[in-house]
Parts: structure tokens; sequence; C-alpha cells
């Protein structure tokens, strides 16, 4: 039988901590949220160009996991947030080519992890805007075989538009009809009008219709593209890549605003995660001698709607970072 | 009716049109053939004519009010225009995701030579997001999420040619976000003898709608409402520079004529309707033709219903008790508000019903009767 767990029930096991109990738990259930919680992993980038050892993703996303939830393994951690019945999207952002893109090796690290799970290679899907955005960011898009599939929303969105607060947008299929659960893996990078871009924003990705909505810092549209039932309902996790973030200029790659961040971060709270990264893009700002967020005028506002909307904890002096 | 072109007819157009010129194209774009559908990966991208270059990439756009800002690698709002380093480009010129051959007076004019066909063209996107767009399947979207085909300016003009249509008409989704592939479909009308319209939202920068206005005949303008609230919370666009424009069209002598869809509970409050219908009298004077349309439920407002008849003739009686000589209904065919009646002596000078006219009895640019002078383009 389904356990739902009601939104109060939630609150409650937070409250106590019991992270955990959530698991067995059926198809659509939600798991406990840890609110404010980011779980974090070192992953140094390679020397150059190399792309992270397999083995050493592995570990990092596991340790990222564990840290999160405050379990004792990543494979603790995906158990509790995920059902073996589960059908999963993993929302990848591919939109700074290789140069600046989730990295396979981690989407690879938590696939297996799925699998361990239980949950069969068919129903764990990478997906993005677009295949050819897969492809240049180093992926080798599939819609069959393999560990994991990995392909392009490609213009499959409903046929209807539906409302959530100030958006009015088609979602993708695969999020409103053939996932389960979420989980958005993207990067921690500046962006030029949304502030931070990292789990949230990422987000616009599954609707059909982003450029309508990045006005005012993109708020409150990032809040409500994550307020949406298909979203908030499905979110199970975030997870960001920072091997290599970038402070400044983005959503584009440009080679001189990255650095080597060399951690990764996983939170069961969307805001927390990007808390996090406008946390870490700032200071490595002030490094740079560069002025805040704030200062040129693009705070992500959106995490303080999302907050307000009770989302999750998106004040970056609120959130508790654990060490992995 | 309002054929759509089949592809061996756009194919057969295509090669009748032996002076279609390739487009120069950015290094990075694709190579499309006429008629050929595009794919979304494949969209030839072609250098925005209005918007201006910022440090570190960025761009400024130019051909709307709203003005975008656009970083590397992103769209403006419109989603048709993309910076790709720090270079602006439009990614629309020549992708037709809708063609038909439709009456003038679908669009609607009244006053452009009635009973008339036009060769109406449209590619995805738009600079606002109305919650009760029609056409939202295109407008809504971007070019890559559009099925398109890849039609040049000249291809169009020789397809309208081919198919004895006089008018050319940029239409459906909103012509300002494909302003150059208006600016040069009327301009390859022109060599070979048609006349353009454009049917939009006027929500457009001064500079490129004086720059393309002489190219075109007539201009349509949907007059959203007449209140900045309604713009910001129904259209996400803005009322002042769209009252600009239509003064900007005004002053240019090119012919046009304004559309009001009246929505129930948000635009058609007697107040509202009636300060509207001031200002056209004020500003444009009294001889534009207004035409006050029914809404329909869809996209957004399908929680509202039609608009009441009586709320129509309300509108209706007010504008013409304001003074507007040409006051029409729209969407309520049958109505006697579709025909054209002389304002001097009250002659029925052209009945229509929907988009058809029935009878048209104007002598020239007069009534036959009082010979006084209709405002239009009549020949």
């Amino acid at each position: 039988m389904v356990h739902a767990i009601s939104r109060r029930e939630l609150a409650g096991l937070v409250g106590l901590g019991l992270a955990g109990l959530a698991r067995g738990a059926g198809t659509t259930s939600r798991p406990p949220q840890s609110r404010g919680r980011v779980g974090l992993a070192p992953l140094p980038p390679g020397a150059g160009a190399a792309r992270p050892d397999p083995v050493a993703a592995e570990r990092a996303v596991s340790a990222a996991l564990a840290a999160c939830t405050g379990l004792a393994s990543g494979r603790a951690a995906v158990e509790a947030m995920f059902a073996a019945e589960d059908t999963v999207g993993i929302k990848l952002n591919c939109l700074g080519g290789r140069g600046l893109s989730p990295h396979p090796e981690l989407v690879g690290a938590f696939a297996a992890l799925l699998r361990q799970r239980g949950i069969p290679s068919h129903r764990i899907i990478a997906f993005d805007r677009s295949s050819r955005e897969l492809t240049r960011a180093g992926f080798n898009v599939r819609r069959d075989g393999g560990d994991w599939l990995c392909y392009g929303i490609d213009n499959d969105y409903d046929r209807e538009p539906s409302t959530s607060g100030e958006i009015g947008s088609c979602f993708a299929r695969l999020v409103s009809t053939t996932c389960t659960a979420l989980v958005s893996f993207g990067i921690v990078k500046d962006h030029d009008l949304a502030g931070v871009s990292g789990g949230l924003k990422n987000l616009y990705g599954l609707i059909h219709n982003p450029n309508k909505y990045h006005d005012n810092n993109c708020d409150p549209y990032v809040a409500d593209v994550l307020n949406h039932p298909y979203v908030r309902g499905k979110l199970r996790l975030t997870v960001l890549d920072g091997v290599t973030a970038q402070c400044h200029g983005g959503p584009a790659y440009r080679p001189d605003a990255v650095w080597p961040l060399g951690l990764i971060a996983a939170s069961t709270d969307p805001l927390a995660a990007d808390a996090w990264a406008w946390k870490v893009i700032d200071a490595e700002r002030r490094r740079r001698g560069l002025p805040s967020l704030e200062e040129a005028k693009r705070p992500p506002r959106f995490l303080s709607t999302a907050e307000r909307y009770g989302l999750g904890v998106g004040t970056p002096g609120a959130i508790t970072e654990v060490r992995g | 009716m309002s054929p759509t072109l089949t592809r061996r007819e756009l194919a057969a157009a295509a090669c009748a049109g032996a002076a279609v010129a390739l487009l120069p194209r950015s290094a990075d774009a694709a190579s499309p053939q006429v008629g050929d559908r595009i794919a979304a990966e494949d969209l030839p991208a072609r250098e925005a004519s209005w918007y201006r270059k910022l440090p570190e990439s960025r761009v400024e756009c130019q051909l709307c009010p709203r003005g975008c800002q656009v970083a590397d690698a992103e769209r403006g709002g419109c989603g048709v225009r993309e910076n790709r380093g720090g270079t602006y480009y439009t990614l629309v010129h020549g992708v037709a995701c809708t063609v038909h051959i439709d009456p003038i007076e679908k669009k609607p004019f009244f006053h452009v030579l009635p009973g008339a066909q036009a060769l109406s063209y449209a590619t995805a996107g738009c600079n606002v997001e109305c919650k009760f767009c029609q056409n939202w399947e295109i407008s809504q979207f971007r070019p890559e999420q559009a099925e398109a085909r890849y039609l040049p300016p000249e291809t169009l003009a020789q397809i309208a040619r081919n198919n004895g249509v006089p008018l050319l008409s940029a239409t459906y989704s909103e012509p300002v976000v494909f302003w150059e592939y208006v600016r040069d479909t009327a301009a390859a009308g022109r060599k070979v003898g048609l006349r353009s319209t454009v049917v939009s939202n006027g929500y457009i920068q001064e500079k490129p709608l004086k720059e393309v206005l002489p190219l075109l005949v007539a201009m349509k303008v949907d007059l959203k409402a007449f209140s900045e609230r309604f713009y910001k919370d129904v259209v996400r666009g803005e009322l002042k520079p769209v009252l600009k424009a239509l003064e900007v069209i005004k002053a240019s002598g090119t012919w046009f004529e304004i559309v009001v869809l009246l929505i129930p509970g948000l635009n058609d409050s007697e107040e509202e309707v009636r300060a509207l219908t001031r200002w056209v009298k004020t500003n444009l004077g009294s001889e534009v033709p207004l035409h006050l349309t029914r809404f329909h439920p869809t996209y957004r407002l399908t929680n509202l219903p039609p608009t009441p008849l009586e709320t129509m003739e309300r509108a209706w009686q007010i504008a013409k008790a304001e003074g507007l000589a040409f006051a029409y209904m729209g969407n309520v065919p049958g109505h006697p508000g579709e025909n054209t009646t002389c304002p001097g002596c009250g002659k029925k000078l052209i009945r229509r019903i929907g988009f058809e006219v029935l009878e048209n009895t104007m002598a020239g640019a007069k009534c036959p009767q009082c010979k006084r002078s209709i405002p239009g383009v009549w020949s």
C-alpha cells in the first residue's frame, strides 16, 4: 500500500531530523526534505581538459548524497528518495557546452545508484531541451540501450498550457506524463538576468516558453515553475556539478570567468542548493574584485519568492553545509 | 476560405520564381533550400537589423520597446532573436510557419481593396504574451518548436503572383518579431507589383517602424485596451509605446485601421471604451476605422464567456456617439456593424457578412450618392 505523506507530516519529520523514514514508500510518495541542508563532496577538476575519473565521480556523488540526507551512504540516500517503480527524469543544463555542463561521468555515477535501487535502465532518463545540446556537451544521445537513456525534449511538450502563478506554459511531456520523479542536475554559474543558474533556473528547460519569463531577474517565474504541481510534486533532489564553476558572464561559457570549485553539491531542498551556489559565486566574485550579485542588480530574487511559497530555505545565511 | 499552400504548390512557386536569390547567411547557419521544411537545428541565422552591441558580448535589442538586453547564448523575450558571441541574429528570416491566402477582410481591413485576397504569412514568436491570444500555438512558441518552411521574401512574392493575389500580409503571430522578413518581403513584392500590409500589436520602436512604413500600403494595429494595467497584467506589454506607434503611423500617411478586442470584465467598461475612442478621435482623427471585435474564450482566458452582444453594441454606439465615422463590429457575423455606411448621407456603401463582401457600391473613393470622400485604399 502506498502511504502518501502529507505536508504536515513532512514538516514534522524534518523537524525531528528523521530524514530516512520514508524509505520503502511507494512510487508517488515524497521523501522528507532536509530543509536548508546541502551535502558537499570534493571532486577536483582533472588537469587540462581531462574528464573526471569515473571512480572518483561515483565516490563524490555518493558522498554528497549521503551528506545531504544524513544517511550512511549514497545508496541509502537514493533508497530513501526513490522507489524501484519510479521513472526518474534527470534534467541537465547543457547550454554551456563541454566547457560548462554537468559531466557525463557524474550523471553516470548517479544513474548507477538508481539502478542499484532497482530502477531499470529504461526508466532512468537524462534529458535537456534538445538532443543537440546534449551532444554538444559530450553526452551520448540514445532512446534505448545503455545504462540510462539520454535525449532531448525536442519539442515534445503538452498540447495545452497550464498555469502556475505568473507562468502559463506547456510542460515537457517527459515531466507531465512520463516521469514520476525528477532530479535537477545543474551546474554552478552566474546568470546575466537570474543571477544564479543552479538547480532552479535549470527548470526553465521544462517549459516551452522560458524566453517570456526573464523580466525582474526571473522573479517570480522561476519560483512559479518550481511551484507547479508537475515539478513541486516530483522534484526529489538537486545535484550541482561544481567541479568547475563560473562567477561571471553566464549563462554562456566564459573561460576567463570559471574557476576550479572542485565540489559536488546535493540537496533535497532545491532552494538550499541554489542559495549555496549564490554564496560560492559571490565569494569568488569578491575574490576577483567584482561586485556582488546584489550590487550587480541581479540577485536571485526568485529564491525569496520560492521561500515565501514554502518550498525550502533560500537564504544563504540560513543553509547548513554538510561535508561528506 | 483560406487555402493553405501545399508543399507541391510551394515547390512549383519556387521553381517558377527564377529570381529567387539565396540570402547571405552567417558562417554557422544552415543552408536550407527554398520550400524545404526546416529542421529545428537548421534555423538560418541572419544578423538582426535593429540592435546595438554592449560590453562583454551582450546586446540590446532596439526593435521593440521591451529593449531586451541579451547575454551571449541567450534570446530576447520574443524567442526568435539570439545573441551569438555578441552578434544578434534573427532566426526567422524566411522561416514561415504559416502561409495562407485570406480575404483582406479577415485581417480585418475594411477600407483596403474590399474583397481582395492577401497572401498571409507568419513566423513563430511574439514580443508580448496576451492571455487571450487566438494564435498562441505559433505566437507563443520559438521557431524550432513550430513546423516551418524556408520561404525567402522573393518566393513569397512569387507565390502571391502565381496565385493572382495582389496583397502580401504579415499577420497571425506578431510581425514585429520578424520585421526584417516583413521589410524584405514588402520590398520584393513591390518589385513585382504587389502591395503589402501588416497586422500588428504596434509594440515597436519608432525607428524600425519608420523604416518599414514606406513599404506598406496599410497597417492594422491591435489596441488591446486603454489601460496600462491591462497591458501589464493581460498582455505583458505597455500601452504608451503602442499609442506612440499609432501617432507615428498617422503622421507617415500610411493607411491604418485599429482593432479592439472587447473582453468581458477586463477592458469593456463604458468608461474605458469612451476614453479610448476619444483618444483615437483627438490624436488620430475621426476617419480612422475602429473595429470592435468580440472575444471568444481561448488560451489562458478560457474561464471567461464570449463578449455579450449587448456589450458589443454599447461599445459600438459609444464609438459612433464620440464621433468616429467608421466604427465596426467584428466576430458578430450578420450584424449591421459589419457594413460600411457613408457618414455624409447614411448610404450603405459596402455590405458584408463575416469576411465576405456581399455588395460594394462605392464610386471609386467616394460615396456614389453624396460624393463624400471615404478614406482608404480603394484601387
